[in-house]
């Protein structure tokens, strides 16, 4: 039984993954230079805050929650690191330790407040995704901290290696998210709680621990994500990452992952930020109006999931 | 009986704004009321402004009372027609508006103006076809935007050669802000003969700016300048032309001038912006409504100083 379904998902990747490929070679053919290593570098460089958020949401959503504030917590941690930097003088390593952990703690008191009191991820995430933007505003004065180019080391490519500190960073989240969703009693467990709640409390599972742990998870994650985008521009702007969520859950669902909880795949999900990365640089190439752009967005992130929900057959209702 | 009573207290509650309005007018001493209706208080650029109308107001306390709101992000429109009605129901006398669209509020000033509230409009203009359709002219006191770009993209030109291909990156593409500045853009490119390579939308966003200019350098490696419709356009492109190494190569100017990228343009980073004034922007709207409220004769509208910000402009200025 687990043999089959370790084979199922290794398919799923190559649908995936065949997606992603067709939309390189689209764009390949419609502009002069997309093939090329500086749009490689062009995305790698714009992947570690949408990865890192959407490992976070996908375990969100594998135990059958849903995250709505890592946008605004993206922001906040930003906000957190920039304004410790430029106005309080705060060493850099102690200023994102405090970002980041600004993060955990959003992440912390979301998923206490959801599993002590039985209360919908939906609607406490949506109050969060308010206080963090409310919060990220205070940090910041409501005004873009320009941080300058020491924190953006972390975002430029290391010679020899040719990838950044933040894409190594975001890489090695992919891979032990992974590692625990698939080879842990924690992963195993989470993927219970989402497909029944009811079953695994019955088998002796204890579900608050679990909640509480995937969603301070998702908060760190965006925290790191905050970290991320603040390295990739180098100032911190309090509107930044406005609609991150509905990215990531986009991700997180062309990779597969079930809005009921459940099911979902770390790697898929990485894919599906890469199909998300590649269609945002290779519409911007094409240089298309806003209009078509967002259009084809749209249109892509439902084809995904067609694509998806066909290969599985019109009888699974899961997605 | 009971139902008589009720009719009467009704049609009491359907009078009693009236009343307060005629004794708002009867009493001379009652300073008018002034509603300030913002953008984002969320953007420095507003926030700014704000705290510069809070300030004129404290030192004008007899002559007026001023209501500040803002909305949550730059394009919730909904919040902002509902903030109106608000400041209908309040009764002030004059409404001071950034509006978040150019045409979406004008249904909701038309309930204001019927209301018999002086309407005055500051930052992006109202559409005049749209205000045309309700019969409404409502003055704008405001910026050359597209002035302001021209003198931003004709220095551009300058330090350029003709012949040398520029990137536009405008805001929201509905805003009448981003069409004023992207065509002050387009006309000083054209007018120098720099070759556009290409105009894209980064609404606003300084993270999407970043990601557009790179993709944008990777199509045309040999783009020597971009022009960004606002400053937090101009951050994020300047951290794409960084991240490339080619900072040497390619030069950015902005709008706006907010203090990040003021500082920039005095390091040399960032080659230009405008500077709006925007923190008298309200002063300037709430001046204009006083005077009208006064029984002055004005204009239809003002339009208020843009200054171009250059390395040696600052330090000319130090």
């Amino acid at each position: 039984m687990l043999r089959r379904s370790l084979t199922n998902q290794r398919i799923e990747y190559v649908y995936i993954f065949l997606s992603l490929l067709l939309l390189v070679a689209l764009f390949g053919f419609t502009t002069d230079h997309f093939l090329s290593l500086q749009t490689l570098s062009a995305i790698m460089s714009q992947l570690p805050a949408l990865t890192v958020v959407t490992v976070g949401m996908t375990l969100v959503l594998i135990v059958g929650g849903i995250d709505l504030s890592v946008g605004s917590v993206v922001a906040l941690s930003a906000c957190i690191i920039g304004t410790a930097i430029v106005s309080h003088d705060v060493p850099m390593i102690l200023a994102v330790l405090l970002g980041v952990f600004s993060g955990t703690i959003m992440g912390f008191s979301t998923g206490y407040l959801i599993a002590r009191f039985s209360l919908p991820a939906f609607i406490v995430t949506l109050g969060m995704l308010e206080v963090a933007r409310g919060m990220s505003y205070l940090s910041s004065d409501s005004q873009t901290v320009y941080v300058g180019s020491d924190i953006q080391k972390l975002a430029l490519p290391i010679t020899g290696i040719g990838i950044s500190i933040s894409m190594i960073m975001a890489l090695l989240a992919v891979i032990s998210a992974h590692f625990v969703l698939t080879r842990t009693i924690f992963g195993r467990y989470i993927i219970a709680i989402g497909t029944s709640e009811t079953a695994a409390r019955i088998s002796g599972i204890k579900i608050r621990p679990y909640t509480i742990g995937v969603f301070t998870l998702s908060g760190t994650l965006a925290g790191l994500g905050g970290l991320f985008n603040l390295a990739y521009i180098g100032s911190a702007d309090p509107n930044t990452g406005i609609g991150l969520e509905l990215s990531a859950i986009a991700a997180a669902v062309i990779g597969g992952t079930s809005l009921m909880g459940g099911r979902g795949s770390i790697i898929g999900a990485f894919i599906g930020v890469l199909i998300i990365a590649v269609l945002q640089n290779g519409l911007a190439q094409l240089g298309l109006s806003e209009p078509s752009k967002l259009i084809i967005t749209g249109l892509v992130i439902i084809f995904a999931v067609l694509a998806d929900r066909f290969r599985r057959g019109p009888n699974r209702t899961d997605t | 009986m009971t139902r008589l009573v009720l009719w009467v207290f009704l049609a009491q509650i359907l009078l009693l704004p009236g009343c307060i309005g005629n004794d708002g007018e009867t009493l001379p001493s009652e300073s008018p009321r002034i509603a300030l209706v913002m953008k984002s208080l969320a953007n420095e650029f507003f926030v700014n402004m704000a705290d510069a109308a809070q300030t004129h107001q404290s030192e004008n306390s007899q002559q007026y009372s001023l209501i500040i709101n803002g909305i949550r992000n730059e394009s919730d429109i909904t919040q902002q027609v509902s903030i109106i009605d608000q400041m209908i129901a309040a009764q002030v006398d004059a409404i001071v508006i950034a509006p978040a669209d150019s045409k979406a509020l004008v249904p909701a000033l038309a309930r204001a103006s019927q209301a018999g509230i002086i309407l005055v409009n500051i930052d992006n203009r109202l559409d005049a076809s749209v205000l045309s359709e309700f019969d409404l002219v409502i003055p704008h006191v405001g910026p050359d935007n597209k002035e302001g770009a021209r003198k931003v993209g004709d220095y551009l030109a300058s330090i350029l050669a003709a012949g040398d291909q520029v990137a536009i990156l405008e805001g929201i593409v509905s805003s009448i802000n981003s069409q004023a500045r992207r065509d002050g853009f387009e006309e000083a490119a054209n007018a120098r003969g720099l070759i556009i390579a290409t105009i894209q939308s980064a609404s606003w966003e300084q993270t999407k700016a970043a990601e557009i200019t790179s993709a944008v350098l990777t199509q045309h490696p040999r783009l020597k300048g971009v022009m960004a419709a606002n400053d937090n356009m101009a951050l994020g492109a300047l951290s794409a032309i960084k991240q490339l190494g080619r900072l040497d190569e390619i030069e950015v100017v902005g709008f706006d001038n907010i203090s990040a990228v003021n500082k920039l343009v005095r390091e040399g980073e960032i080659l230009a912006t405008a500077d709006q004034h925007g923190d008298l922007l309200a002063v300037y709207g709430i001046e204009f409504a006083l005077d009208t409220l006064a029984g002055k004769e004005v204009q239809y509208g003002r339009k208020t100083p843009v200054d171009l910000i250059t390395r040696e402009i600052l330090q000319g200025r130090d």
